[in-house]
């Protein structure tokens, strides 16, 4: 396990995530990497109910990775994130009168694994309730263990394969953890952070549809 | 035989020679006996008087075999031969190369011998500054010098300790002697590395660098030196640091030697920080700069150390 960064690939006007996808692909096997199988990440979001009167509504965001098959990671909205075996699911499962799962919520992003020397890339295309959201890239570096060590080569390997453009985003998560041991939970959070700003997004867009 | 006189030689020739006559001379009495006696009463007179008179020859004959070999003494060329001769001398290994072969291996040997003294001369020319010459003023001090394999564990384990405290605030240094004397240090360099070094004595035998989040000690929790790391950074590194061994090695001053590859190896502390000294790039075929520079500590790419130079 070794330093994540996510990024949020852009589909320009005119062009299907699909063929969006492909190109980002097409790049990555240029540059010498092997196919090593599929991934998925997938988040779905409790609502605290009705139970407690005059506290704010609290989430509770429950995410899985197929890097990590046996951990359950469950991130609350003020950040906190706790990792829990696979059995967690059936707990929260009991928790239902409490917790319950909002309808619809469940996000994924799916695709196809690669390998390079020490790197790890993860083409992943953005779906909700089978609607298509966008895409993320996912670039592991797993020599490294402190974010901050490797953010500049982290940069130069993101601009040589999805442009400078995308290379400039940085998660606000990263900068916080820059001399910290990484740790997969990091990786949920970033996941998070961009499954959260494509809900975001949505929900602009329908307003502006009305 | 060369070594006979030519008197002997020929004694040696008449001996062969009775030698023969008696054969032929038993072989005739025994064929007549064999061919048996017909008709005896008409000849037995003279049956019995060539059947005495072979035997008579037979015994002239041995007697002077005895008289001639008794003047011969015995073969002196056997007698101080060496076990090479023996072989050349053995008529069953006549049949085998073994002795033309043997005499190819000694003038191969010996030319061989010549050669190197040559090459030894030539040598001494151009000294080495890293290899003991065992000539001049060099030896005296060579010989009362300790073989830096052979130092006592006492003396290492001074080495180890003022290493730990030097350098415990940029790495963490542990030793363990899982195999009696030998030393082995696992060096841990900041949230980087880590390097494993197989000591014997003061000399450095074994490297091998893995990363931050993997473990030299294997299932069965004893130390591991043989499997290399999983990430391919480290298996670079660990060439690059072996290589450095031998750079620094130092066979007057082992504790110089050991001081120094520490030294060296903290530039590591770097590794996914700083871009190559001579491309600008902190990647190359997916690795980062690998290469330290022996002297100034500089970062490189591993083929961009081979154009540097
Ligand atoms: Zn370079």
């Amino acid at each position: 396990m070794g330093v994540v960064c996510v990024y949020f690939y852009p589909v320009p006007e005119g062009k299907s995530g699909q063929q969006v996808v492909d190109g980002i692909q097409k790049q990555i096997e240029l540059l010498g990497a092997v196919k090593t199988g599929n991934f998925c990440v997938d988040c779905e979001t409790f609502q605290a109910g009705s139970g407690i009167q005059n506290t704010p509504q609290r989430q509770v965001n429950i995410l899985h990775s197929s890097e990590q098959p046996a951990s359950c990671f469950a991130i609350l909205d003020t950040g906190t994130c706790l990792v829990a075996d696979a059995l967690f699911d059936g707990l929260m499962q009991k928790l239902k009168h409490y917790y319950q799962q909002r309808k619809g919520s469940k996000i994924e992003s799916k695709g196809q694994r690669y390998e390079y020397g020490d790197f790890i890339f993860k083409v992943g295309s953005v779906s909700q309730a089978s609607n298509f959201k966008g895409i993320l890239v996912e670039i592991e570096y797993c020599p490294c263990v402190v974010a901050g060590d490797c953010m500049n080569l982290m940069k130069e390997m993101s601009q040589s394969l999805l442009g400078s453009a995308v290379a400039e985003q940085q998660s606000s998560f990263l900068k916080t953890k820059t001399d910290m041991i990484y740790t997969p939970a990091d990786t949920m959070s970033q996941y998070l952070e961009h499954f959260n700003n494509f809900k975001k997004a949505t929900s602009v867009n329908q307003a502006m549809n009305r | 035989m060369a070594n006979q006189t030519p008197n002997q030689i020929e004694q040696l020739h008449k001996a062969l020679k009775l030698t023969q006559r008696l054969r032929s001379n038993v072989t005739q009495v025994f064929q007549k006996l064999s061919d048996g006696f017909e008709d005896v009463e008409k000849k037995d007179k003279y049956l019995l008087n060539d059947l005495h008179k072979t035997l008579s020859s037979v015994n002239t004959d041995l007697s002077d075999l005895e008289a001639g070999s008794s003047t011969l003494g015995p073969l002196t060329a056997a007698s101080n031969s060496t076990n090479s001769t023996l072989i050349c001398v053995d008529p069953i290994i006549d049949k085998t190369s073994t002795y033309t072969q043997l005499i190819h291996t000694y003038k191969w040997t010996d030319k061989m011998k010549e050669q190197a003294s040559y090459a030894s001369n030539l040598l001494k020319e151009n000294q080495f500054k890293r290899t003991p010459i065992q000539s001049g003023t060099f030896t005296k001090r060579l010989r009362r010098s300790q073989p830096a394999c052979c130092y006592p564990q006492s003396n290492v384990d001074v080495l180890l300790n003022s290493l730990i405290h030097q350098y415990r605030d940029t790495m963490h240094i542990s030793v363990v002697r899982p195999l009696g004397s030998s030393a082995v240090v696992m060096i841990v360099l900041g949230k980087t590395l880590k390097a494993l070094l197989v000591l014997r004595g003061m000399v450095i035998e074994w490297v091998k660098v893995k990363g931050y989040t993997e473990d030299f000690h294997g299932e069965d929790g004893k130390v591991d030196i043989w499997s290399s790391s999983r990430y391919q950074v480290f298996q670079k590194i660990t060439q690059h640091v072996t290589a450095a061994t031998l750079h620094y090695y130092a066979p007057e001053m082992p504790d110089i030697a050991i001081k120094s590859l520490i030294i060296w190896l903290q530039s590591y502390s770097t590794l996914f920080s700083t871009p190559c000294q001579k491309c600008g790039q902190f990647l190359q075929n997916g690795l980062p700069p690998t290469w330290r520079d022996l002297r100034t500590k500089k970062a490189y790419h591993e083929r961009c150390k081979l154009m540097e130079k």
